[in-house]
């Protein structure tokens, strides 16, 4: 009973969106300034994931929500709203990410520490060594994998709203996220971090 | 699996108090730069058509109009507008101009036996090229 509760409030929410985005398409402002209160906060949090960045991450944020009023006219409704926005956000994180040859380099603990004062914590940021490393691991890791894993991990989106986000079929993002964890678990159980789980 | 609790005990980040703001500013900013793009694309589709009918009118109305005999006469260079068909017209020299059908000319070549035409020049005046 519960689950067709949750069922049905998901589609509540996902008609107000499709009508939210059809009054953007029409330049309504008061609708599309809805939409970045909606999910201002989730595209920031994903963004940082994906960069290392807070100040990027903003500055990404704020270029999404550009795209999705000047652009609104290409969102069609066969796919939710969050999936379009989240398609948006990281094809901007992918494009910069390839302008600061930041593969595999990135260092989240390094940036965040540059740019801790600034950051704007949901709750208080948990700093056990073992946080960190998690951290450590997923900044390590090549953006064809990280993306996936923390929509998956992170955002908890399903593996058909992946492929839907990244435009890859279902197959690749599973072989991904596959792949991205055991990197995961190969760099904290036995890498350099050398992190005993248990 | 216990890695992929850890991913989920990360710490979140929000946006900043005035991300909203700032995000209605740019819009009302970038509005304002495709209104300003807008114009002077239309002024300057304006400009090039304004250019483009003043041509024409200078072409119709302003400037001279030749007839095929102007022109044979200025590919000649016996055109009054130069200094040398100036002369020539002075000094009285009437220039011939004779229309050849070529069209009728290659029809009766299928008729004639094969004939050889040697076009020579038959000006005095050396300025004064014949042109095959």
């Amino acid at each position: 009973m519960q689950r067709f509760r949750e069922k049905e409030s998901l589609k509540k929410v996902r008609m107000e969106e499709q009508e939210l985005i059809r009054q953007v398409q029409e330049g309504d402002e008061m609708a599309f300034s809805k939409i970045v209160r909606i999910y201002k906060d989730k595209i920031v949090n994903f963004l940082w994931h994906l960069t290392g960045d807070y100040e990027k991450a903003v500055e990404l944020g704020q270029e999404t929500f550009m795209r999705v009023y000047f652009k609104a006219y290409r969102y069609k409704p066969i796919a939710p709203l969050s999936s379009w926005i989240y398609t948006i956000a990281s094809n901007l994180a992918k494009t910069e990410m390839k302008k600061m040859r930041k593969y595999f380099v990135v260092s989240l603990e390094d940036i965040q520490n540059k740019y801790a004062e600034g950051i704007v914590f949901t709750e208080n940021p948990a700093n056990s060594e073992l946080i960190k490393n998690v951290r450590r691991a997923i900044s390590s890791l090549h953006p064809r994998y990280r993306i996936p894993i923390i929509l998956k991990d992170i955002e908890g989106f399903s593996q058909e709203e992946i492929a839907q986000i990244l435009q890859k079929p279902l197959g690749t993002i599973k072989a991904r996220i596959s792949r991205g964890r055991n990197y995961l678990r190969k760099e904290l159980e036995e890498g350099s971090f050398k992190i005993n789980l248990s | 699996m216990e890695e992929l609790n850890l991913l989920k005990k990360l710490e979140r980040v929000k946006a900043p108090p005035d991300f909203e703001q700032k995000v209605l500013e740019q819009l009302s900013f970038r509005k304002g730069k495709q209104v300003r793009v807008k114009h002077l694309r239309l002024s300057l589709a304006g400009a090039f058509g304004a250019l483009a009918v003043i041509f024409i009118i200078i072409n119709i109305f302003i400037l001279p109009q030749r007839g095929p005999v102007e022109f044979s006469a200025i590919e000649k260079g016996i055109s009054p507008d130069f200094p040398i068909g100036k002369r020539m017209m002075q000094r009285e020299i009437i220039p011939i101009i004779e229309s050849v059908d070529y069209a009728g000319e290659i029809q009766n070549l299928r008729r004639e036996p094969p004939t050889i035409y040697i076009l020579e020049q038959v000006s005095e005046r050396t300025d004064i090229r014949i042109k095959y």
